[in-house]
């Protein structure tokens, strides 16, 4: 029983060795049995997945519509922390406010961002505000529960000290109650990006498909997923673009965290 | 008028989270600070000394009577009432330098006219080569001295400290309470000496520091006794005397019964 022994520390060539051709060997037989079944076209193939992904990244289509889709991304996610952290601040720190706001927000957040694309489309059309909408709805409500959760659970004699040595109201705010919360906010923040980046995906496919291939939305991933399958029913490009958005959010998230170890020495362990 | 803070007849009542039930803290105290004396409260847990500090502070309000400092009332915080906090209640977020700096940068005082003060005081309570640290990596006596840096930096004329030696070892506490008296000018003379009130679970330490001891009973919270200490100063070299050990136990007869009552009831 290799639960009774003493475990020793697996030999570093084999460490790689063994993820590295679990990996080949799932494509080899993948590959294998798709060939020997002739589903070509319908089940995509590991060697096309890589022709796509070379031809797409060669003429630039790829960054072209990542482009696209991480600028709304990232507008959409400044209007959620430029909205929801003052609101969650102050809902966290003004009890009135708390009771007043609650139930409407806990209410609105219940709803799944994506609902909101046809009313989004309704009244911003196609042209990429509607996207946009939905992700900034799906990124504020992070930053709200999280600022405001912060705020409740602040250390009250961190603001007793600061008063007790000269602090008036502003300073408190900005010298206590905003960094004391930078952890919990940031929390939000990553959370509010991975919310952002799932939506944009969804509201993008959601949009694209009656306009796609007209050249009237404005492209994103998600457009161009819907061209993929509709126009061009081009399986492997289609899973090369999925790899491409799993990529995407792992570096977004692995981004986020260093900018947290940045600006927050004192909170990095 | 000689004193520095009056306390007319103070009451505390609050309702008790756990159980909403009405809890009298403290009540009737009546008893005023002599300017530059140094002050020890001492009385078993649940007597309300740290409640008494805190309405001193600013931090809450009495229930009845009123609280004067310099001949006003108190309406809330100040900088010229430094307070101690037993967790010390650094700001994580701040260096050594940044936590000490706060009481300047706080007052609105510019940075080049604060800094010179900062690092002199820094290297007065020995935390000369840790300015860049954050409290999270200094050990417990370090933090403490810290937070005296950061009280003194605003010159305040008055020190409230709550049980501010408790969470360090005993050596440590040792070291600690020379350089308070140090600091306080235990040499000096009264007039140039701040107000101390001086929160403590221990006599000892009580009766080491303190000019006079305000013994609190419990339930609700009253003077019981208040005791001189008429022991000549500096008093670093008195530790472990005759003298003290006696003052000490004078002061702990007047505690031990309602001590012991508090263990029990507290386990309730």
């Amino acid at each position: 029983m290799n639960l009774l022994r003493v475990q020793q520390p697996l030999d570093v060539h084999l460490r790689w060795l063994l993820p590295l051709s679990t990996l080949v060997i799932l494509l080899a037989s993948w590959e294998a049995a798709v060939r020997a079944t002739h589903t070509q076209g319908l089940v995509p193939l590991p060697s096309g997945i890589y022709r796509s992904g070379t031809n797409l990244t060669l003429d630039g289509v790829i960054f072209e519509a990542m482009s696209g889709s991480l600028q709304r991304v990232l507008i959409g996610f400044s209007i959620g922390a430029l909205a929801g952290i003052p609101l969650g601040l102050a809902i966290g720190t003004i009890p009135v406010l708390n009771r007043s706001l609650r139930m409407v927000l806990d209410t609105l957040r219940s709803i799944a961002p994506i609902a909101w694309i046809p009313m989004a489309i309704l009244w911003l059309g196609v042209r990429g505000n509607a996207a946009l909408f939905v992700v900034a709805y799906a990124a504020v409500f992070p930053f709200v529960v999280n600022a405001s959760q912060a705020a409740q659970l602040i250390d009250r004699r961190l603001v007793d000290a600061a008063r007790a040595l000269g602090a008036g109201r502003w300073v408190v705010i900005r010298s206590v109650l905003v960094p004391g919360c930078m952890p919990m906010i940031f929390t939000g923040a990553r959370i509010a990006l991975s919310f952002a980046w799932a939506s944009i995906i969804a509201a993008e496919l959601a949009i694209g498909i009656k306009i796609a291939g007209q050249g009237r939305s404005v492209a994103g991933i998600g457009q161009l997923m819907v061209e993929t399958l509709y126009v061009k029913r081009d399986v492997d490009a289609l899973v090369f673009y999925m790899l491409v958005i799993g990529l995407v959010s792992l570096l977004i998230d692995t981004g986020l965290r260093r900018v947290q170890q940045r600006l927050l020495p004192w909170n990095a362990k | 008028m000689n004193s520095a803070v009056e306390l007319r007849n103070v009451g505390k009542v609050y309702i008790s989270a756990r159980d909403g039930e009405r809890v009298e803290a403290l009540s009737g105290i009546d008893f005023s600070l002599r300017r530059g004396e140094f002050l020890a409260v001492v009385g078993p847990s649940g007597c309300g000394k740290s409640t008494l500090l805190s309405m001193i502070a600013g931090f809450s309000t009495p229930t009845t009577g009123e609280i004067m400092f310099e001949g006003k009332r108190v309406a809330g915080p100040g900088p010229e009432r430094g307070v101690m906090f037993q967790d010390y209640a650094l700001f994580p977020w701040r260096t050594v330098a940044g936590n000490v700096e706060f009481g300047p940068y706080a007052r609105g005082i510019k940075p080049a006219d604060r800094h010179a003060r900062v690092q002199a005081l820094i290297e007065l309570v020995g935390l000369r080569g840790f300015e860049r640290r954050y409290p999270q990596e200094l050990s417990g006596g370090m933090r403490q001295r810290c937070a005296l840096a950061r009280m003194l930096a605003n010159d305040p004329v008055m020190w409230l400290m709550d049980e501010p030696l408790a969470a360090v070892d005993l050596q440590t506490r040792i070291i600690l309470q020379d350089e308070l008296l140090r600091l306080w000018g235990d040499a000096g003379r009264n007039a140039e000496r701040p107000t101390v009130m001086f929160v403590t679970h221990g006599i000892d330490e009580a009766v080491l520091l303190a000019d006079r001891i305000i013994v609190l009973g419990r339930r609700p919270g009253r003077i019981k006794q208040v005791v001189d200490v008429n022991l000549p100063r500096p008093r670093a070299p008195l530790r472990n005397s005759p003298e003290m050990a006696r003052l000490a136990a004078q002061v702990w007869d007047l505690i031990r019964d309602e001590a012991v009552q508090a263990i029990t009831e507290e386990s309730r």
